[in-house]
């Protein structure tokens, strides 16, 4: 063993006492990042592992208002067993009580279905709990829907034209996961039972499904011979290797916001982690002085350290891997309980991999400073002054060797971040937030420094001691500003993007968007209807007529081909809403180009959304084709249109000139405006009307999604909770270390005379006073944070909730004075007499 | 004569240590009375700092009754102990203890303040001229010498007017010159403000200056010799 290495392990013999908040601190953000990297990885390998269920079998192919053709449908027989599925969303009613109506999704399935994976059914098993009995079908529903309906076995309800039997709820579903977002509680009936309660007629809103399960055969192959056989289907073909793709993406993506969530802990914990290493060496003052007198070079000692740190360092990420992974373990069974997803728990290499990582590397970053000057200090100095008083003047090495493992740590980030856009927007924001931080905890020891001097403080001694303590050179002022002002500005970007979020959801469109949406209103129910709403009192309505339709085509070039600006992807990825019209609807603003004639009967004219248009590379006379229902309508661009589809109006990224769509059945959508006392009638007089209309409440669709954003905001506030902790680690750690000083200036109070209530009003008041000011600090950097994700990312307005910066403020102020007064508190109980002997100055 | 303003009767002090309990004092009685000047002297370990500590109320008798400046010193609190400091008493300890944050005149105004005496910073800067510091005044501790520090925390200790000055080994950390000059300015302003005097010394030349001499040897008083007047 080399003597550097013995005397390295021999001064570790001395206890590492010091180094409590250096591994709480590593431990923690560490066991952070591994934790949610596991069960990251857990769910991407539970949906590779039953991506057969969730996408209900090996390959399954979609069409949008239409069943497949006969030859479409032998194809798809020729490659294996095909189950086929129809979806769309309706209304359920209890049987004779019409106005007893809810919004549900209802799943109609084939006796193959499911093809992978079971059901879940409370009740008889699922061919019973479908099949016809005395010509009534049967139903299954998720629970809470038979919960809001009160269903019990037998209780009869209706869909569309049809009477089913309720027959149990539905507990589980195997395909759930590849499916969207959906606007009601599940149902499930059978094929034959929808189709003959007149839902699936032509022009009528429903997906069909066919789900196919494949021995054997290449799956890239069996797509290129569909889309070759079916060029202009406009069908959606997925296959297993990517059973739900939105959630695989969408868990990526979360887990690697929450990976950088604690990547900003990690960055928290480094500033204790350095102030550990600090506090260390001035513990070490006299050992690293007689060696130096016995002839240990600057670089021997500074290896002997380094050694010592890294000894720690590997400990530290040690015990955050076992804690990480061992969280996860012992949580699998919840977890996999409440996740809506599949997940297969265990001990996966590459999350912990990743989070050894980002630890190893914030331990260097933040303990090379204070170990590399080790390196320029000479023996008599430290002698003279101890290590905590020299002055530190960085040598331009030390600041080369730092930049370059600064520039080598971002790399390693970047490249194990699995989001490396996102990795480098958070470590520029967390790198300029440390550096102004850092520079505010300079000024604010200065400013504080200056301020216990001038008429504010004379005849307080408590105040000129507190903002003397605040600004003494060398303490923990810088420190804490940064530990706290990151942690609580973390807090406040999340709390302040999600206040807005939900005021933007909750509060600001309802007062502009209607009460109802109404869709799947047929042609000759469209005067009787508006008729009706007239009758009853509402304020406003608005109808269109409404298609869906897939672009296949831009200017001739395959969709999947032309070159178009990533943002105006989504256009393209699925079916979008189509319409016809005459003459401009209502408040159309034409930004670019003429609206056709309303007699005009010539070749297919689009009026197409203007921002989405120019994404997709469109301009006046270019061409796109449509697929609806199966038919390519090929129309030329003849204006653009503003469309603001934050209004919740009637908005269709393209209207189609009347001729267009001649012939092709369709269904009417309309938006009503009403005031509240008018809804209850609206509803029930549809419900009687016009059962096979469906009804969204536009309020009650809010609050679904104010809802699901708030699960997202929780997982993310629990995020922020662990930066929360390891600032207060990081705040513990500043407190023990002054906690020396305290100690002292509590005793030379007390002999002149300060009772104990002054000396700890004065404790607290540097507590406070400190964790104020950083508070606000956060507030600011914070806010302006939270302000460019609104204006930049969701393009919506950005207004400072009160709550959440109040709630910011005080928490800087109630975390310093925790971290604080615990250790004044045991300042005040030490005995005078004993503190003065044994202090020297 | 008047009532002693210190009055120890069979005091003990008894304090914990890794090894269990030591006898620090053991059964002092001792009577000092206005405008003496007593030294206290004896061997490392002897007691005599500690017997100081509890003449001064910061550390607590385990037996036997102290009374100082007419006030039971074993009955009151800690706030009312420090409040008796704060009024009537000064200590100057061998390393200064001077508050690191505050200038010198801050130093010395700080028990004025805490007393919410009027004219605080005036008086501080008074004393400051007495002790020859007047130019000194907005220097922190850090930027002054060992004896320029005793001289801050003498004039802190003479602040409030202190009827009893308590000094533990106030020339302990200066060279043979300068304490001499502190020991000097010590007397001559314990005199001006007519305070009883009561120093640990290990110095010859200051205990030599004392109207009275207490020898302590193992926590017992050996010795007390009072000057022929």
């Amino acid at each position: 063993m080399s003597a550097i290495l013995r005397l390295a392990l021999r001064d570790l013999r001395g206890g590492l006492s010091g180094f409590r908040v250096f591994l709480i601190c590593l431990t923690l953000g560490v066991a952070g990042i591994a934790a949610v990297g596991s069960i990251s990885e857990a769910i991407s390998r539970g949906l590779a592992a039953e991506s057969r269920s969730i996408l209900g079998g090996d390959v399954s192919v979609s069409f949008t208002y239409r069943f497949a053709e006969d030859d479409e449908r032998a194809w798809l027989e020729r490659l294996g067993e095909v189950s086929e599925i129809a979806d769309l969303r309706s209304m359920i009613g209890l049987e004779g009580r019409p106005e007893e109506r809810a919004l549900s999704q209802v799943k109609g399935v084939d006796a193959a279905w499911p093809l992978y994976g079971e059901a879940g059914i409370d009740g008889p098993p699922l061919a019973e709990a479908l099949s016809p009995v005395d010509g009534v079908y049967g139903l299954l529903t998720e629970p809470v829907l038979a919960e809001r309906l009160g269903l019990t076995p037998g209780t009869l309800v209706r869909l569309g034209t049809g009477t089913f039997e309720f027959r149990g709820t539905l507990t589980s579903e195997p395909d759930v996961a590849s499916q969207g977002f959906n606007l009601g509680p599940r149902s499930l009936v059978s094929l034959e039972g929808l189709r003959q309660a007149g839902l699936l007629g032509p022009g009528t809103l429903f997906d069909s499904l066919y789900r196919l399960r494949i021995d054997d055969g290449n799956l890239n192959q069996m797509r290129a011979g569909f889309k070759d056989a079916f060029p202009e289907s406009g069908a959606r073909w997925r296959d297993r290797r990517n059973a739900a793709p939105g959630i695989e993406r969408f868990v990526q993506r979360m887990g690697a916001f929450l990976i950088l969530v604690g990547l900003a802990a990690l960055a928290i914990g480094g500033v204790g982690i350095g102030a550990a290493v600090r506090g260390y060496l001035t513990r070490k003052t006299a050992t690293i002085a007689a060696l130096r007198t016995l002839g240990a070079s600057g670089n021997t000692v500074f290896a002997i350290y380094l050694i010592q740190v890294a000894v720690i360092s590997l400990a530290g990420i040690a015990l955050g891997l076992a804690f990480g992974a061992g969280a996860v373990a012992l949580a699998a069974p919840i977890l996999a309980e409440s996740l809506p997803v599949p997940a297969a728990f265990g001990v996966y290499a590459w999350p912990l991999f990743v989070a050894g990582a980002f630890g190893a590397v914030t331990a260097v970053l933040f303990t090379l400073w204070p170990l590399a000057w080790l390196r320029e200090v000479r023996p008599a100095q430290l002698f003279r002054q101890g290590v905590d008083d020299l002055q530190r003047r960085p040598a331009a090495a030390q600041l080369m060797l730092l930049g370059g493992m600064l520039v080598l740590g971002a790399v390693v980030v970047l490249a194990l971040s699995g989001a490396w856009n996102l990795a480098a927007w958070v470590m520029a924001g967390l790198f300029g937030a440390f550096l102004l931080l850092r520079g505010l905890g300079w000024v604010l020891a200065r400013v504080a420094r200056a301020s216990s001097h001038q008429g504010v403080a004379r005849n307080r001694p408590g105040l000129r001691l507190a903002l003397g303590a605040i600004g003494v050179p060398g303490g923990q002022t810088p420190g804490i500003v940064v530990a706290l002002g990151l942690a609580l500005g973390v807090l406040a970007a999340i709390g302040q993007i999600d206040a807005n979020l939900q005021r933007l959801i909750r509060d600001q469109l309802p007062v502009a968007s209607p009460a109802f949406f109404f869709v799947d209103i047929q042609n000759d129910q469209l005067a009787p209807f508006t008729a009706s709403l007239d009758t009853l009192g509402a304020d406003r309505a608005e109808t269109a007529p409404m298609l869906r339709g897939v672009i296949t085509k831009l200017n001739g070039i395959p969709a999947a081909e032309a070159p178009i600006d990533p943002s105006g992807a989504w256009v393209l990825r699925g079916d979008r809403g189509v319409s016809y019209a005459a003459t401009p609807p209502p408040g159309t603003v034409i930004t670019e180009g003429t609206w056709w004639a309303e007699d005009y009967t010539g070749p297919p004219l689009v009026s197409f959304a203007e921002e989405e248009g120019r994404e997709l590379g469109l301009s006046i006379g270019s061409t796109l084709t449509v697929n609806i229902l199966g038919r390519p309508v090929t129309a030329e661009v003849a204006n653009f249109r503003e469309v603001e589809w934050r209004g919740m109006g009637i908005n269709f990224l393209m209207i189609l000139s009347p001729g267009a769509l001649a012939g092709a059945p369709h269904t009417h959508i309309a938006t009503v405006h009403t005031a509240s006392a008018t809804e209850a009638p609206i509803m029930r007089n549809t419900a009687r009307d016009f059962p096979n209309v469906t009804v969204i409440r536009v309020r009650e669709q809010v609050e679904r999604v104010a809802d699901a954003l708030g699960d997202l905001g929780s997982a993310t506030r629990w995020a922020a909770l662990a930066v929360l902790v390891t600032g207060l680690a990081v705040l513990l750690g500043a407190a023990a270390a002054a906690a020396e000083r305290q100690v002292r200036e509590a005793a030379i109070l007390r002999t002149l005379g300060a009772s104990r209530q002054a000396v700890l009003s004065s404790f607290a008041l540097r507590a406070a006073l400190l964790g104020l000011m950083a508070g606000l600090v956060a507030l600011a950097w914070g806010s302006a944070a939270a302000w460019a994700v609104s204006a930049y990312v969701f393009d919506a307005d950005f207004v400072l909730s009160p709550g959440t910066a109040l709630a910011v403020v005080t928490a800087g102020v109630l975390l310093n004075l925790l971290a604080a007064t615990g250790f004044a508190l045991g300042a005040l109980n030490r005995r005078p007499a004993e503190v003065l002997r044994l202090s020297a100055g | 004569m008047n009532d002693p303003h210190i009055l120890l009767e069979n005091v003990a002090l008894n304090l914990p240590s890794p090894a269990g309990e030591v006898d620090i004092l053991r059964g002092i009685s001792l009577e000092i009375h206005s405008c003496e000047t007593v030294g206290i002297v004896g061997p490392s370990g002897s007691g005599k700092s500690s017997l100081l500590m509890v003449m001064a109320g910061l550390e607590r008798a385990t037996g036997g009754s102290v009374r100082v400046l007419g006030e039971d010193l074993t009955a009151m609190g800690e706030d009312a102990l420090a409040r008796l400091r704060r009024d009537r008493m000064g200590v100057v300890f061998q390393s200064f203890h001077l508050i690191p944050t505050m200038t010198a005149i801050e130093n010395v105004a700080t028990p004025l303040e805490l007393a919410g005496k009027p004219g605080a910073f005036d008086r501080a800067a008074e004393l400051l001229e007495e002790v020859g510091l007047g130019h000194r005044r907005t220097h922190y501790p850090a930027q002054l010498s060992g004896g320029e520090q005793q001289r801050v925390a003498l004039a802190r200790a003479l602040a409030p007017r202190p009827s009893l000055l308590l000094a533990d080994e106030p020339t302990g950390n200066l060279d043979a010159k300068t304490g001499a000059q502190i020991s000097e300015l010590m007397f001559r302003l314990a005199a001006e403000y007519q305070a009883t005097m009561v120093l640990v010394t290990h110095e010859v030349s200051l205990a030599a200056s004392c109207g009275r001499l207490v020898t302590i040897s193992d926590g017992a008083i050996a010795d007390d010799q009072r000057k022929a007047a």
